[in-house]
């Protein structure tokens, strides 16, 4: 009885405790903070949140790119590769002296991609880190924090997202006013580019008229989905079936089963790689035969490793995975990292260099003006340069400079997306091997607007 | 004993009062030209501070649910995606993908709240007779449901994509930027938690809140005593949801847009886990459980890259190691909960 | 002649044997420990993760690579349990259930520290048998499966039912107090309860590592289905878990067949739906054994 007492009053006093505790902690930051009237104030907030921001002119100590990035979670297979990649970068843009002689360093923070922390991780970045830039961010991070993004007022280059929602979005709009910049870049192709690619190959090249799909229900792989659909209806196709399915299951083989009984010439897979794995080892299982195409996401070496000779004579189709850099990357990366290399951890590692050069160009890591410089330092004018080393000596002889990446030429539109050729590769169980081109010119005269 | 105990309960006088004078204060607040700075590289306490306020609305509705009447949810995460989504249909304008009515924030408010309410309605009048473990499986595959039919009907939800361009309306009564935004946010989502806490509290500890503790405590005995129980558990289970649904509509109108990942079993496991570890049952403890485990989540992020041999990416999992450690550890020296009462809970310490 | 749904059927027993082998242990537990074990897909996984070792790194053949799976997965979960869940048993399911959740947290990213988020998948020759007059095929994998499922049935049935051990068991989970009153070593039935369980997990997990990869999520993306089917089938008793499985397997694969295109992706959801339907026709359970409640 008499400690049970006790222990009520412990409890209580405890209780006592931690509301003081938080109470005060609340009231501190409260009278810390500054109170204002709207009138007395010009509306720009006296947001103190470009706590990065130097004194134009002077070198920083050190440069920071915050990476929110997909560490756990159910995408956490793709980070691997993509931090190597980014890390690879790091290294090459540090040996070459860093952007504005200052040590580049990346606070990679997990999202595990789901928007209330991806929010939470880029408040930390912009208020908390003082970062100059971001390099990350997915599509369903994106797209419901939309609003969110843009009043963080941080230039975002991201290597993940395929996403249509960004072929309007984005970008500087291709003038010099800020007014009517928005905030985010994709170094990576979007969907409607490679899936009108893959639409035209199949129709034209392949003569391949009706198809089934075989759908995720994640974002990218239902983006992909019905983008291709669109393209290849509209081109003349008919797309017979679509099963769709959701992620992590054991087996696919009721959903190809259900797939198979409609009659196609080819089927597509729109799947993520680990389950894509699966799906294909119980297509060949099964017996289904038929020709497959897969989704750009699926280029990946780890689907050679695991089922190159099962897949033999399948079908990928990717925006251009080898842009004017690519070879030069790639050695690079053999030699530092045994992560499978996909085409995003490629975009990550262009996604890095576009940044330390737009700190370099800006002359300081305010956040406008880096967004300002990222257009200037990518586009098609002035000297080509491939790596961090050749553009920053460039831009140090007052050269403009013009970045080619190694997924793409990295050539911004104005809402900042990225062209490439559609390449149809055949798997084999030596790797892909280029079926047929589709030209990005070709695919421009289909897209109004990019 | 038990006298003492519900002494102290009831000592700080009535959250009720507090919850009602916060709320007009914080709406004055908002409608005065007034606005509060947050100091720089804050933001993001303030961030986890809104969505703290939230789940701790739906965790005093949990809490009345399970530490008083002893009905296991562990489902409070369709209730509040169904406020969440309900609101973002009805007032988006022209999202990306789905369905937006643009119909003004209140409707949404208002409509979240009833669906939510509707959906527990007709989940309590179907499965409250089942026992406690079937409940707690029901409600989880209700939450599973909920969550795979958003992403399905994507023609209506929006999908993975979410459902953009929803009315913001605590946004909208400053001009002042993002910064005093959130610290509104944070005061007026913070009084409404204030006032349901009070408003849970004094339900609780009225004779309606014995009926619920002896339900909990014995049902078959409660019964024969002439408490019409199953009555008593149904309207707990509505109070819950309908909170819940509050809570997830103010969700999605603070962040602008709905999402399918705000409202995933995490967010049914940190509830919980907050509120067993600060003791189911008592009011104020259940709160104070959510808070170290939020702010332990949240606080593990600013060590990153700062532990030496443990690269950043290692250090994503090894914070969520951490979480799980702090849980084992708790729950082994205080089975009870930190601010729980292991008689009433039926623990043995 | 075709029979009608037979592929459909095979497909559901496969998805149904996976499910089988991890309900039957959560469903020991939950009745002789009396706690719902959320760490019971983490065991799975651990089980993946023995198999993989022990087929592709060892290159032992996959009979032995699943007993190894089978004893190494039996005496970790054992021995986890008997570090965390052990000294805690009388504490209440509540404080138990926590645990289990905590150490869910502890191992699942535990071993991704260790081992990385990438699948280790283990590969087998598959030989194809088909009958194609009756509608359907059936591969060496998908009977290995189901034969393996079975075999853990019947050698269970023959444990719970002719050794002294089981029957205590049985009589523990019926009424620990008497139980307990009758001279039977409760304890000694938790440590037979954790090895069964945790072995039973392992052989799940290197059936998982065959179809899906060994990765940390493993078996955490079962947990749900095996929580389910193991409730189904009426909390604690393993016969009632095994039929829940299959049911749930089954509802998942013929489902496919029957919602309309562009709406199959929720035949995974659909397993919830026949948990509802089943608990409001017959709230006890499809085994309507009367258990002790958490």
């Amino acid at each position: 009885m008499n400690e049970n007492r006790t222990s009520s009053r412990d409890s209580w006093a405890d209780r006592r405790t931690f509301l003081k505790a938080t109470g005060t902690g609340v009231l501190a930051t409260g009278l810390a903070g500054c109170i204002g009237t709207e009138d007395g104030d010009d509306g720009d907030g006296g947001d103190d949140s470009d706590g990065g921001t130097t004194d134009g002119g002077s070198s920083p100590d050190s440069v920071t790119f915050g990476q929110p990035a997909s560490l756990t979670g159910t995408w956490d297979f793709l980070q691997p590769a993509a931090s190597a990649a980014t890390d690879l970068a790091v290294q090459e843009i540090n040996d070459a002296g860093g952007p504005l002689d200052a040590e580049l360093t990346v606070d990679r923070q997990d999202t595990a991609v789901e928007t209330q922390q991806a929010r939470e991780t880029v408040r930390q970045f912009v208020n908390s880190g003082d970062v100059a830039a971001i390099n990350g961010l997915f599509s369903s991070e994106i797209e419901p924090l939309w609003d969110f993004l843009q009043d963080q007022e941080v230039p975002i280059v991201t290597p993940w997202p395929g996403s249509t929602f960004l072929d309007t979005r984005g970008g500087d709009k291709g003038t010099d006013d800020m007014g009517d910049d928005e905030w985010l870049w994709r170094t990576v192709i979007g969907d409607t580019v490679h899936t009108s690619g893959a639409a035209r190959g199949m129709l034209d090249e392949a003569g391949i008229e009706k198809m089934a799909i075989l759908s995720a229900t994640s974002a990218g792989e239902q983006g992909w989905t019905e983008q291709f659909t669109d393209w290849y209806e509209q081109l003349g196709g008919e797309i017979v079936k679509t099963v769709t399915a959701q992620e992590g299951q054991a087996s696919y083989q009721s959903q190809l089963n259900e797939l198979f009984e409609s009659d196609f010439d080819a089927w597509a897979l729109s799947f993520a790689l680990e389950d894509a794995i699966t799906i294909i080892q119980n297509w060949s299982d099964g017996g289904y035969g038929g020709q497959l195409l897969m989704e750009d996401g699926l280029r990946d070496t780890a689907l050679i490793d695991e089922v190159g000779e099962t897949a033999e004579g399948a079908w990928i189709a990717a925006g251009s995975t080898q842009g004017p850099n690519y070879d030069q990357f790639q050695s690079s990366y053999q030699e530092t990292s045994d992560e499978d290399l996909h085409t995003w951890a490629v975009a990550a590692y262009d996604a890095t260099n576009v940044l330390a050069l737009a700190v370099h160009h800006a002359g300081d890591t305010s956040p406008e003006a880096v967004q300002q410089s990222i257009g200037d330092i990518s586009r098609p004018e002035g000297t080509t340069v491939t790596t961090f080393a050749e553009g920053k000596d460039a831009l140090d002889n007052g050269e403009e400079i013009n970045y080619e990446g190694a997924v793409t030429d990295t050539d911004f539109t104005e809402h900042g997306n990225v062209w490439g050729d559609v390449v149809v590769e055949r798997i084999t169980p030596g790797g892909f091997e280029t079926e047929f081109t589709i030209p990005a010119d070709e695919l421009k005269e289909e897209i109004d607007e990019y | 004993m038990t006298d003492l105990t519900s002494r102290i309960e009831d000592l700080p006088g009535d959250a009720v009062h507090a919850g009602l004078i916060a709320v007009g204060a914080a709406l004055l607040f908002l409608a005065s030209p007034l606005f509060v700075q947050a100091p720089s590289g804050s933001l993001v306490f303030f961030e986890v501070g809104v969505l703290f306020v939230l789940y701790a609305m739906v965790l005093v509705g949990l809490n009345l649910q399970f530490g008083h009447a002893g009905l296991v949810n562990f489902g409070p995460v369709a209730f509040f995606a169904v406020g969440g989504y309900t609101a973002a249909v009805l007032t988006a304008e022209d999202p990306f993908q789905g369905v937006g009515l643009g119909l003004p924030w209140p409707v949404g408010l208002a409509a979240g709240v009833l669906a939510a309410m509707a959906l527990g309605v007709l989940l309590g009048v179907s499965t409250l007779r089942l026992r406690d473990d079937f409940l707690a499986i029901v409600t989880l595959a209700v939450a599973e449901i909920v969550h795979g039919s958003i992403i399905t009907f994507r023609d209506i939800t929006g999908g993975t994509n979410g459902l953009q361009n929803v009315p913001q309306p605590v946004a909208g009564t400053t001009d002042a930027g993002g910064n005093a935004e959130l610290v509104s946010t944070v005061l007026v989502f913070g009084a409404f938690a204030l006032l349901f806490y009070g408003l849970f509290r004094r339900l609780s500890a009225s004779p309606y809140g014995r009926v619920l503790r002896a339900i909990r405590a014995d049902e078959q005995v409660t019964e024969t005593l002439g408490k019409r129980v199953f009555r008593y558990k149904l309207v707990v289970f509505v109070y819950g949801a309908a909170v819940a649904g509050l809570a997830g509509a103010l969700l999605v109108f603070y962040n602008g847009a709905a999402s399918d990942t705000f409202f995933t079993i995490d967010m049914t496991v940190i509830v919980w886990v907050g509120m067993l570890i600060g003791g189911a049952g008592s009011d104020r403890g259940v709160l104070g459980g959510l808070a170290v485990i939020m702010s332990f989540q949240l606080l593990t992020r600013f060590f990153n890259d700062s532990i030496p041999f443990v690269t950043q990416d290692q250090f994503a999992s090894i914070r969520l190691m951490l979480i799980g450690l702090l849980l084992m550890i708790i729950i082994k020296y205080r089975p009870e909960g930190i601010w729980g009462n292991a008689d009433r809970l039926g623990v043995d310490s | 002649m075709e029979i009608p749904l037979a592929q459909e059927v095979i497909f559901g027993l496969v998805i149904g044997s996976y499910i089988a082998l991890g309900a039957v242990g959560f469903t020991l537990v939950y009745g002789l420990v009396n706690m719902i074990n959320f760490a019971h897909g983490e065991f799975i996984t651990i089980g993946a993760f023995a198999g993989y070792l022990a087929v592709v790194v060892a290159g032992l053949p996959l009979p032995v690579g699943i007993l190894v799976a089978l004893v190494a997965t039996a005496v970790v979960g054992w021995g986890i349990a008997r570090i965390t869940f052990e000294p805690m048993n009388e504490t209440g399911a509540v404080p138990l259930l926590m645990m289990s959740i905590g150490l869910g947290f502890v191992l699942r990213n535990g071993m991704r520290v260790i081992a990385g988020p990438s699948s280790r998948r283990v590969r087998l020759d598959v030989a194809t048998y088909r009958f194609d007059d009756l509608g359907f095929f059936v591969t060496s994998q998908q009977l290995l499966i189901i034969g393996l499922a079975l075999a853990a049935v019947v050698v269970m049935h023959l444990f719970l039912s002719r050794t002294m051990l089981g029957i205590a068991m049985r009589a523990t989970s019926d009424n620990e107090d008497l139980a307990l009153v009758s001279g039977i070593d409760t304890r000694r039935i938790r440590n037979a309860v954790w090895l069964a369980a945790s072995g039973l997990a392992g052989v799940a997990g290197v059936m998982l590592a065959l179809s899906q990869g060994a990765n940390p999520t493993t078996g955490f993306g079962q947990l749900l289905l095996i929580i389910t089917a193991a409730i189904l089938g009426g909390a604690g008793s393993p016969y009632g878990a095994v039929v829940g499985a299959y049911l749930l397997g089954i509802g998942i694969t013929v489902s496919v067949e029957f919602l309309p295109s562009g709406l199959t992706e929720l035949n995974a959801t659909m397993a919830f739906v026949v948990l509802i339907v089943v608990l409001l026709i017959r709230p006890g359970g499809i085994v309507n054994t009367e258990v002790r409640t958490s």
